[in-house]
């Protein structure tokens, strides 16, 4: 009996879900059958449609029918009571509806049935913890997992010491157990494949609570750490367990990991700086850099998964192995993709659910996840285009099947895109059909892109109150806890500073940018630091003291090409142009050498913004040079000038389009003399 | 006619009316309770004597006070409502109504509903619909056994139950009902879930007639909040009182529940119903000697008594007494060896014995017997955990919580298996949950706090304030006082350690206990002392100490030597020097 949807799979979406609950009255009917003592079903029917039901939760999250799908376990429950899997369902169930209190007592109750595989029951709890937001409950259960699944693995047996006192019913005090024999001895593959992934989940849980004061957490001699010392950084203890995991998951031969764990090192080392663990003899290298060919090569060895994705052994087929098929892609899904569908053309639906029938979801969103990676390396990197084909790839051809917070991020990608290319008007209609597509669900990402635009359409208006104020509320989304979203932390600090620099208050500016410098520090973003260089550059450049901002900004281009930001690097090289010319006019010829240099960068990437200051950095240049005439050459100033002030047009900045009748009046003048 | 006679000639005439209608263990209740009751030494048959020969020592023993033996002036009871059952006056049953019993009494339920198929009266129609209901019992049961599953598959359902519905709730409604189908409409609404209707309908029934005590056990089983008892509108009944000892027990009131069982006493002072219900929340006070005489009594009045046993080797079981638990065990396994409790009290001998496998046999046995005997559940966990299957265990302890998520032994076994397994953090869910249920048990609480203290965890702050938890329940054996004080000297708090090794200090000395704990009190409150130049104490401390032998006794002395010195304000070297 095919009780659910099933695989085959004609279409999606809403009809999925449709299926299910066609299905459900048949379901009840059978099961009224059931109690004239005739049993239509198998305990392994049950099983696979309970694996089945497991899948779809996971993917639908929050939008699946919570109440709806309760009544379909409460049925499968009578009709197999000592069947558990009904446990799980309801665990993942409420975790997705996030429901704290009910997930943790059915996880306890699913593994309390399910004799022995504790290792697992650990995995999933911190897990759990992950996704409710609770990193040091988090880590001190997958800590534990470690243990175990070593105990179980390398001691091969285990020991209790030690007298114990058990109550009786009623409670004597009395049964003492002496209990110095063997009590498991279990040593069986998944326990293995268990491990590894604990390993990873560590791995993923360290990476995104970041630079968390972690010491606090890591308690030496019992953590997994415990080999590796407690002399090195969070970063660097997150590098060696992040190969450790891959190496593991290699040798255990579970691809979807190694895919998982490629991603995780591509990641990695897309922003934290490499350098030597150990440097032995003088020779060695102390030189900070990036390295965009490995994250290239992590990158390419996770997508090598589509061809390998089927020989993966299985560890799905038991039963207290099913917590593992949420944990294949090791992600925090939120929110509907049901509604995902409607932006997708007929065709290209038709084909990517073809294909789907093939390919495991799971494999599908860990190749979606690779091609956001590198949506986001190549925004680092600088190359505006590459970053929007890949993010544009994702939202084709992954949208079905990845997570919505990850579909989320690159709808928020290409609007940004579109606010630095095409302008806010653009970037405000994109943003609308995002938040019709996510509604309540995943608001968060939505809802910091909508911030971002309103920050710099108000920043770019003149309306420094305002921005100002968008500027805090955007601080308001990042966790109070030190060490916890960093990135956006970062932000936020940069656009307060960036505002208070509009607004002409140099010394607060610099201030800001200054305990941001020292965060930066502090918690290894070598990466961002580049940019708050940069900052104390503009900040020093404005405030005309540009004799202290051409350090900043040689500073800042030497982080950029350690770390391989090109695009700010070159964005830098305007700012130092921009330097130089304000020392004097016998500067002129630097300037605008060094401006050549970043334009093939700044016009191929750089956004309306970035353009229009390249462009008219080139017309001052020309036009302070005391060789150079206008009468002569008047086409070399105007054009660039037409073409910036088309630029900020788009961009309805005020702050330049006030600067405009001033640059045609600076024309007029010249026009007189002659 | 005093509140004695009153009530035994209430339980004399509710007798006959209950097992006319067959409702035999109700009537057997009654009939206890009857007995129960203290005779006048006028009316005294011999017979009487020899029956309440027994009790009288533990009577004795027991009761407190005499005052009670009256109702306290503030309780006025209803009177008691005549009963006017017309069927039940002398006139003869119909001839039809005697088969019907017969064959009931035969346990042939569908002859019996078949024989009443046309009568019309009250009481022949309760005994066609209760009858009806037995069969359909019957029939559950028996697929429940026949269906797959080790316990069964839990979708059997008495058929009986809706047209049973239909029938008793137009009767209900054309007001032909009397009290008796009323508990069985109620019995039937519960089991099919429509749990407020069954209790208003059980409350009708026992407001006209309060003798029937399987309508006050179902009631019960339909208050499991206080709440949900508070609410009910009962007349003021003796019987009320019973049923309220009950509930109280039901939901871990046990104090209350105690006080009124010793009320009841009063006038029931023979009743061995009563008594095992004092040793019942006597246990769950932790009272095990009490427990033990009451049972003792229990027995030499009624030695074939079978029921509440299991509780009684539950006690001797944590006291070890091997011979009473092994006289026990072969006497019930004589009396009637298939009754779950008989199982359960076998399996506690194994237990004890050292013979876990048949032990954990026995347990079976007895939930096979009766699947909803969760104590069982529970012992097997505890066999499981000695055998070292802690994933068995794990999985028994889950079906009690599952079963009465109120069970905090079940929880608290949880704790342990997964501590056991090396999993503290695991652990302290289920440890969280036992104590949040008892938190006065001050076992629980210790438990928590050596999981926190586990080196896997080592949170040391959350662990002192389990102990501290520990130390303000009543901690018999006086491990919390120790505990703090050792962590606290462990986290250099040497104020909060002297603090609690004092308090230790004066318990032990309150109890007159020595030992290893004692020295180490006494060392570090010596020490303490003498650095926070409190001297006369110091000394006190010491000189306490040179009681003992071994390396305490020196290090006192060197203590005393160094106190003396700093006391007068010289050092050492000076007085050797320069003798005066």
């Amino acid at each position: 009996i095919d009780v659910s949807g099933g695989p085959k799979l004609k279409q999606y979406g809403k009809h999925r879900e449709s299926c299910l609950f066609a299905n459900l009255p048949n379901y009840t009917l059978r099961g009224a059958d059931a109690s004239g003592g005739v049993f239509l079903r198998t305990d392994w029917q049950i099983q696979g449609y309970s694996l089945e039901q497991a899948d779809v939760i996971e993917k639908h999250a929050s939008s699946f029918p919570l109440n709806a799908f309760e009544s379909i376990l409460k049925q499968l429950q009578k009709l197999a009571p000592e069947l558990h899997t009904v446990h799980f369902l309801r665990y993942l169930n409420s975790l997705y509806h996030d429901n704290y209190s009910a997930a943790l007592e059915n996880l306890h109750r699913y593994f309390d049935y399910s004799s022995g595989r504790y290792e697992i029951a650990l995995l999933c709890l911190g897990m759990m913890h992950f996704h409710f937001g609770h990193p040091k409950q988090a880590l001190e259960v997958l800590t534990e997992a470690v243990q175990v699944s070593q105990q179980v693995l390398f001691g091969g047996r285990w020991w209790v010491e030690g007298d114990r006192c058990f109550v009786r019913d009623g409670g004597g005090g009395g049964a003492v157990v002496r209990s110095s024999s063997e009590l498991l001895n279990n040593n069986t593959q998944s326990d293995d494949n268990c491990l590894a992934y604990t390993l990873t989940a560590i791995s993923n849980l360290l990476s995104e609570i970041g630079a968390l004061n972690a010491t606090g957490i890591l308690r030496s001699s019992y953590s997994p750490f415990s080999s590796i010392g407690t002399s090195l950084s969070v970063q660097q203890q997150l590098f060696i367990l992040l190969t450790r995991s891959l190496k593991r998951a290699e040798s255990l031969k579970l691809k979807r990991l190694v895919a998982s764990n490629h991603l995780a090192i591509a990641k990695f080392d897309l922003t934290h700086v490499q350098r030597p663990l150990l440097s032995f003899g003088p020779k060695a290298s102390m030189k900070l850099r990036t390295l965009p060919p490995n994250v290239c090569k992590e990158l390419r060895l996770c997508s090598h998964l589509i061809t390998e994705f089927g020989t993966e052994s299985s560890i799905m087929t038991t039963e207290g192995a099913l917590s593992t098929s949420w944990l294949k892609n090791l992600k925090k899904p939120r929110g509907s993709l049901v509604l995902s569908q409607e932006n997708v053309s007929g065709s290209d639906t038709f084909y990517f659910c073809a294909q789907q029938s093939s390919i495991p979801g799971s494999v599908q969103q860990l190749l979606g996840s690779s091609y956001l990676v590198r949506a986001t390396s190549w925004e680092m990197y600088g190359s505006a285009t590459l970053a929007r084909i890949n993010a544009l790839a994702f939202a084709t051809c992954y949208a079905d099947t990845s997570s919505s917070a990850d579909l989320a991020l690159a709808y928020a990608k290409l609007i940004q895109h579109l606010a630095l290319s095409k302008g806010y008007k653009e970037a405000f209609a994109g943003l609308k059909i995002a938040e019709e597509k996510f509604l309540s669900v995943s608001k968060s990402r939505i809802q910091l892109v909508k911030l971002q635009l309103l920050h710099q359409r108000a920043f770019h208006r003149g309306h420094l109150k305002l921005a100002q104020r968008l500027c805090d509320e955007l601080g308001t989304l990042a966790s109070l806890a030190t060490g916890v979203d960093m990135e956006l932390k970062t932000e936020a600090s940069i656009r307060h500073a960036r505002t208070l620099l509009a607004a002409n208050q140099f010394s607060q500016a610099a201030l800001v940018a200054h305990s941001l410098f020292c965060m930066c520090y502090k918690f290894n973003l070598q990466v961002e630091n580049a940019t708050v260089l940069l900052l104390f550059a503009e900040i020093h450049k404005r405030s005309g003291n540009a004799v202290l901002g051409i350090p900043y900004a040689l500073a800042s281009l030497s982080f950029c090409q350690s770390f391989n930001l090109d695009l700010l690097k070159a964005s830098a090289t305007l700012t130092l142009a921009e330097l130089w010319l304000s020392l004097g006019s016998s500067h002129a010829k630097r300037a605008l050498y060094l401006l050549h240099g970043a334009f093939p960068m700044i016009f191929g990437h750089g956004g309306l913004e970035l353009r229009a200051r390249a462009n008219i950095a080139e017309a001052k240049c020309y036009l302070s040079d005391p060789s150079f005439s206008v009468l002569e050459d008047s086409e070399v100033v105007l054009e660039p000038l037409r073409q910036a002030s088309e630029e900020l047009e788009v961009l309805e900045s005020l702050d330049f389009r006030s600067q405009k009748p001033s640059f045609q009046l600076y024309m007029l003048d010249f026009c007189k003399d002659l | 006619m005093d509140t004695k006679e009153t009530c035994r000639n209430e339980l004399r005439m509710a007798i006959r009316h209950l097992s006319d209608r067959c409702l035999y263990s109700a009537s057997k209740w009654a009939a206890e309770q009857l007995v129960g009751i203290e005779k006048d030494p006028a009316k005294n048959t011999p017979s009487h004597t020899r029956f309440q020969r027994g009790s009288s020592s533990v009577r004795r023993r027991f009761r407190t006070n005499e005052v009670m033996s009256t109702p306290s002036a503030g309780v006025s009871y209803v009177s008691t409502p005549s009963v006017t059952l017309d069927e039940d006056s002398d006139a003869v049953d119909s001839d039809v109504y005697l088969l019907a019993k017969s064959y009931f009494d035969c346990r042939e339920y569908r002859r019996a509903a078949h024989v009443l198929r046309d009568e019309t009266g009250r009481k022949a129609v309760f005994l066609r619909c209760y009858t009806l209901y037995l069969a359909g019992e019957k029939r559950k049961e028996e697929e429940m056994i026949e269906l797959e599953g080790p316990l069964g598959k839990s979708e059997a359902v008495n058929r009986e139950l809706v047209s049973l519905e239909r029938e008793l709730s137009t009767l209900r409604k054309s007001r032909t009902i009397d009290s008796f189908g009323l508990y069985l409409y109620g019995l039937v609404l519960k089991q099919k879930g429509n749990e407020n209707l069954a209790r208003a309908v059980l409350v009708e029934s026992l407001d006209s007639y309060p003798w029937n005590w399987n309508a006050w056990s179902e009631l019960q089983s339909l208050c499991m909040t206080v709440e949900a008892l508070n609410s009910l509108n009962l007349n003021n009944h003796w019987m009320k009182d019973f049923f309220l000892a009950s509930a109280y027990h039901e939901l871990r009131m046990h104090k209350e529940s105690l006080a009124k069982y010793e009320y009841l006493q009063g006038i029931f002072s023979f009743s061995n119903y009563i008594q095992a219900q004092i040793a019942k929340a006597q246990y769950n006070l932790r009272e095990f000697e009490q427990v033990e005489v009451i049972f003792e009594e229990l027995l030499r009045n009624d030695p074939y008594r079978v029921e509440d046993m299991d509780m009684y080797s539950n006690v001797l079981y944590s006291k070890e007494c091997f011979s009473a638990l092994s006289y026990l065990a072969h006497r019930v396994f004589l009396t009637d060896k298939y009754r779950p409790e008989s199982c359960c009290i076998i399996g506690n001998y194994y237990s004890l014995k050292g013979q876990h496998e048949k032990s954990v046999m026995y347990f079976r046995r007895a939930l096979k017997l009766d699947k909803n005997y969760l104590s069982a559940w529970t012992l097997m966990g505890h066999e499981y955990v000695e055998m070292k299957n802690t994933s068995a265990a794990v999985d028994a302890y889950r079906r009690v919580v599952d079963t009465n998520p109120c069970d905090y032994r079940a929880w608290y076994g949880l704790g342990q298996a997964y501590e056991m397994m090396g999993m503290p953090f695991y652990a302290l869910h289920y440890f969280k949950k036992s104590v949040f249920l008892q938190p006065s048990d001050s076992r629980l609480w210790i438990a928590m706090a050596q999981c926190y203290e586990k080196e896997e965890l080592y949170m040391l702050e959350e662990a002192i304030k389990c102990y501290r938890r520990a130390a303000g329940c009543n901690d018999t054996e006086a491990i919390a006082l120790h505990k703090l004080a050792k962590l606290h000297s462990e986290l250099g708090r040497s104020e909060g350690a002297a603090f609690y090794y004092k308090k230790d200090l004066e318990r032990m000395e309150a109890e007159e206990r020595e030992g290893p704990n004692m020295v180490e009190a006494l060392m570090f409150l010596a020490t303490y002392c003498k650095n926070q130049k409190r001297y006369e104490e110091a000394e006190v401390y010491c000189t306490r100490l040179l009681d003992y032998t071994g390396p305490e006794k020196e290090t006192a002395k060197s203590l005393l030597r160094g106190i003396r010195v700093e006391k007068s304000g010289f050092p050492s070297m000076d007085i050797e020097h320069f003798p005066s």
